[in-house]
């Protein structure tokens, strides 16, 4: 009964789902409240809704109910109970439940939080993420119903795809999936601001903490997959420019771009129609990263299931929504004002250079990944744009937006001091060539590449620093009144400085570990010693080992230190489950400090074992770069200024009284 | 029942999230406070950056007059809009257009895509049942699972394996037996079933495999009717039909009067054109056309079962193999091309089949460039 009880509440949801998109929508143009209130309670329910039928599937997971299609296809009796739970939404049914339960979590946030918005505006806003649920829950119950019951239920359970048999399947895809849907809302907003044909002032406060929100999710997601795909592939790389993942890192470049055009627009009212039109780009980015993604156009462990029926539903929401919103976006836009004014040197202008590079980025990375595909799709032909076009185009393109940022922050609003700012970094530059010689001469001198790019690195976190330093007045006033001042600085300048600093830490990690890694493959016999970063691995020979549904060849080594230390033991499989009998390779991973030793086994040959080993200095900086910055993000969202809004209710009752 | 209970008490409250707004009662902000108090506040923040030297005095006065300005705007455009409230009419048909849609939909889409009737099968449950009421195949998986992790139980292998048998799961049932042999259980009769179900496997063909496992049978009892039978059925497929009859002859005059095996020798001579052995030469060539006939319908089937469901490695194996009993070698050929085409070149499926077509001495022409 429960399974049919989850099932049930879905098709209501879509009832639900159903009023939303429309009730609010009439409410709004006839200016009747209570129909407009009718998408918040709506809201709400079917956010509840959609949570029991989530939670009865994941319940069918841990209990093996087999007589569930999407359970039989993805599950298994024996597989460990954390697996069992995030299997849920390590497939497609699964996981576009997932994503439409997001999608609903957030207009519930609307409705919860939205007390503040002009009551039109909260209604089209709910109606317009009304309509894209129910997209997603027709799409889901039509061609990925994950209910679909099977009668007479197996016995056993094909299992999961062991890739997917991971912690990390248990955080990237949700994190992933909060960034990527947390974009609908933004997108909601700048949907139902042209619907209305106007943009209240309450919509700039708005739609930064969203995107603030969904960017800072998405950039944990983003990195938790690199992270992912690093330690289990078994490749020792952590980006391949691969399509599924620039399906993802679109929308957080664009999304990048939102963030810092929104501020433009809260502070100054300016740049609206370009906000609006990124706000649109960003989540349509979204949308046909999930269509590339689940369509099954690319295939990789994110396809799962291929299904033409499903590519061509996703195709049909993908032109709705995007044609349907640039359509509108081209009926309205010009009705929209204009706002405040600024010179090209300020705060404003910095923003804008920032939002002309990151669109640049975005168009180039946009053009590597569906080239070929459209290719493929018009000639046959299979051609493949990897990492030579992207480092040959983005990098070029993303260095001097880099050498810009510590500037950004230290303009003034409306009309800056270039030189002034400049003056002010001046530590910050002399710090950053002390790196620069320092790696030059100490660390690698044949490597230019690495001084330069540590340098980058460096200057990133030290502009960042610099930043506080000014604000807080150091140099100008004495100790104590520094530390007030600091403790009186808003969070979001915090918040700045940290994410600005973050992206110094990755790019650090990024640059050390492709110029200065070391990287060994050899073929070893068991005694025979390779050396990585003055770490030595002795081979001390292969076991068998028994999981609770796997079997695996454990290689061993003993490790020893740049000191002739004893560090223990490093063990690399290859594991094998039965189940689809499918092998995977398990790299043996030990981290020093910030740096990584990463050792993996290959074929065993008649003379030995392959094995691949690598040193990679500075590798974990990559995504606690990434962390930072997820960081800084929730620093800026936890900033009063973006809380205040307009609560008006209770101070005009007031008011009344008196 | 409790199932329409608790989708009806779902049902009503989400009618009622649609109703909510109907029964309280109307309080409503104008929209241009709203405005208000944001401008306010990027007053208020501007006097901040002001303080903080985030923007020079002269400056932020031409700020102040831009969001004064705005305020003025805003304030022209509600009183232009002025106080106007929902026309009543309009709103009462949408609020029971959204009302009414939710049982209809709900309700209607829910007859066409659930199962109401299917209750949940946890397996811990399913497992725990009475067996009496359970399936066949729910037993089979019991027993499954149970010997999945005690591979060492014969009794269960032994039990398991004619129950495949007779469900036609000849890789199933080979599995158990091999089992029971591998579990030091076995007797002439294991290798007889054994060889029958690999007989089964390859859809009537007597591989070598399935000879030598009851050329065992044999070897230990030299009088075991299913040994003997098929043993001829595989001289009779090699073409040397007076082995194979000569077999069978024998083989009906050390059979007992009941046995269940005397009618299927006999209808094996019949089918040849013969009851005895004592007229072979005349009855030779028809005998084997009818033989031949019988099987090329056989592959002749398997054939057109692949063209409409050609993900069967198996199934690919045996017609390459089938073909080259009857040694159609070009067929052979062409099936094995078919074979990797459908299931992938450089698949694994298709790999294992033209290594298995290579042992068996068919490869294709190098790929022409």
């Amino acid at each position: 009964m429960a399974v049919e009880l989850g099932h049930f509440a879905l098709v209501l949801a879509l009832a639900l789902s159903i009023v939303q998109a429309t009730v609010p929508l009439v409410g709004a143009r006839v200016k009747s409240y209570q129909l407009m209130r009718v998408g918040e309670t709506v809201a709400i329910a079917g956010f509840l809704l959609i949570l029991v039928s989530f939670t009865t599937l994941v319940h069918g997971y841990i209990v093996s109910d087999f007589s569930i299609l999407n359970v039989w296809e993805n599950s298994h009796s024996a597989k460990p109970m954390l697996f069992k739970i995030t299997g849920t939404w390590g497939n497609h049914e699964g996981s576009m439940l997932l994503w439409v339960m997001i999608l609903a979590f957030f207009a519930a946030m609307v409705a919860v939080f939205g007390r503040n918005l002009p009551p039109s505006l909260r209604a089209n806003v709910i109606a317009v993420q009304g309509m894209v649920a129910v997209a997603f829950l027709l799409f889901i119950l039509f061609t990925s119903n994950p209910f679909t019951r099977i009668i007479p239920a197996p016995i056993e359970g094909k299992d999961l795809n062991p890739l997917l048999q991971d912690i990390g399947l248990a955080i990237h895809p949700p994190l992933l999936y909060l960034g990527y849907v947390g974009f609908s809302i933004s997108f909601s907003f700048a949907v139902a601001a042209l619907i209305e044909g106007r943009i209240d002032a309450a919509w700039a406060r708005w739609v930064r903490p969203w995107t603030l929100l969904a960017w800072a999710f998405l950039t944990g997601g983003i990195a938790m997959g690199s992270y992912w795909a690093y330690y289990e592939l078994g490749w020792g790389g952590f980006w391949f420019w691969d399509p599924v993942e620039n399906a993802s890192f679109l929308p957080w470049l664009a999304g990048t771009a939102l963030l810092h055009s929104a501020i433009v627009m809260e502070k100054r009212s300016a740049l609206k129609i370009w906000t609006v039109l990124l706000a649109i780009l960003t989540f349509s980015l979204s949308l046909m990263g999930t269509f590339l993604v689940r369509s099954g156009v690319l295939t990789s462990v994110h396809a799962f299931a291929t299904d033409p029926a499903r590519g061509v539903f996703i195709l049909i929401i993908l032109l709705l929504f995007i044609g349907g919103s640039l359509a509108l976006f081209g009926l309205r836009a010009s009705s929209l004002t204009s706002g405040g004014l600024f010179h090209p040197i300020s705060r404003e202008g910095a923003l804008v250079l920032n939002n002309l590079i990151l669109s640049t980025c975005t168009a180039t990375v946009l053009i590597g990944t569906l080239y070929p595909l459209l290719i493929e799709a018009l000639t046959g032909e299979k051609i493949s744009v990897g990492a030579p076009f992207f480092n040959l185009t983005f990098i070029p393109l993303v260095v001097p937006l880099l050498l810009a940022v510590p500037f950004g922050p230290l303009l003034a609003w409306k009309r800056g001091d270039l030189l002034g700012a400049a003056q002010r970094l001046q530590f910050a530059f002399g710090a950053v060539l002390v790196v620069m010689i320092g790696t030059y001469f100490f660390s690698d001198k044949t490597s230019t590449a690495a001084a330069l790019g540590l340098g980058l690195g460096f200057w990133l976190i030290f502009g960042a620093l610099t930043d506080i330093a000014f604000k807080a007045g150091v140099g100008k006033n004495s100790l104590s009144v520094v530390f007030s001042r600091l403790k009186g600085l808003p969070l979001s300048v915090f918040g700045t400085a940290f994410a600005h600093a973050g992206i110094g830490l990755t790019v650090i990690g990024l640059v050390s570990v492709t110029t200065l890694q070391i990287e060994r493959i050899v073929l070893m016999k068991p005694n025979d010693v390779v050396e990585a970063g003055g770490y030595t691995l002795k081979f001390s020979g292969v076991t068998p080992f028994k999981g609770p549904n796997f079997t695996e060849d454990q290689a061993r080594f003993d490790l020893t230190g740049p000191d002739g230390r004893r560090l223990g033991e490093i063990a690399a499989a290859k594991r094998l489950y039965p189940a689809r009998g499918m092998p995977t390779t398990e790299a043996g991973i030990r981290t020093f400090g910030l740096s990584q030793l990463y050792v993996s086994i290959g074929e065993a040959t008649p003379n030995g074992l392959v094995v691949h080993a690598w040193w990679k200095p500075r590798v974990t900086l990559i995504w606690i770069g990434a962390l930072v910055m997820m960081f800084g993000g929730g620093l800026s969202l936890c900033d009063r200024r973006l809380r205040v809004g307009a609560p008006t209710r209770r101070k005009t009752a007031v008011e009344a009284e008196a | 029942m409790t199932f329409w209970i608790i989708t009806a008490v779902l049902t009503a409250s989400a009618s009622l999230a649609v109703m909510y707004p109907f029964l309280r009662r109307n309080d409503s902000t104008a929209e241009g406070e709203y405005d208000l108090a944001v401008y306010k506040d990027q007053l208020a923040e501007l006097d901040r950056d002001v303080k903080r030297g985030l923007i020079s005095t002269e400056d932020a006065a031409e700020a102040r007059a831009e969001i004064g300005r705005r305020i003025i705007r805003m304030n022209a455009a509600a009183s232009a809009e002025g106080g106007k409230s929902g026309a009543a009419p309009v709103v009462r048909i949408v609020a029971a257009f959204g009302i009414l849609a939710v049982p209809v939909i709900s309700w209607g889409l829910y007859s066409y895509l659930g199962s109401p009737g299917v209750p949940a099968m946890p397996l811990a449950e399913r497992l725990q049942n009475d067996p009496a009421g359970s399936s066949i195949a729910e037993l089979i998986g019991r027993a499954e699972t149970h010997l999945a992790s005690n591979p060492e139980d014969l009794k269960g292998w032994e039990t398991l394996g004619p129950v495949y048998m007779r469900l036609g799961r000849y890789q199933d049932a080979a599995r158990a037996y091999r089992q029971i042999i591998a579990l030091g259980g076995a007797n002439a009769n294991t290798y007889s079933v054994l060889g029958e179900a690999l007989v089964g496997m390859a859809d009537g063909v007597v591989t070598a495999e399935a000879v030598a496992s009851f050329e065992k049978t044999l070897s230990m009892d030299p009088k075991e009717p299913r040994a003997q039978f098929f043993v001829g059925l595989a001289r009779a497929q090699e073409g040397k039909m007076d082995e194979a009859r000569a077999l069978w002859t024998n083989m009906l005059a050390d059979l007992p009067e009941n046995s269940p095996w005397r009618e299927v020798a006999g209808q094996a001579l019949a089918q040849r054109g013969e009851g005895t052995a004592s007229e072979p030469a005349n009855a030779e060539g028809q005998a084997s056309d009818d033989q031949q006939q019988m099987i090329e319908e056989m592959v002749a089937r398997l054939d057109a079962r692949l063209k409409e469901s050609p993900d069967d490695p198996e199934g690919w194996q045996r017609l390459v193999r089938s073909y080259i009993v009857l040694e159609r070698k070009e067929d052979a050929r062409a099936a094995l091309e078919r074979g990797i085409k459908a299931l992938g070149e450089g698949s694994p499926s298709a790999n294992d089949l033209s290594t298995f077509a290579q042992e068996l001495g068919i490869t294709l022409p190098e790929e022409k460039e």
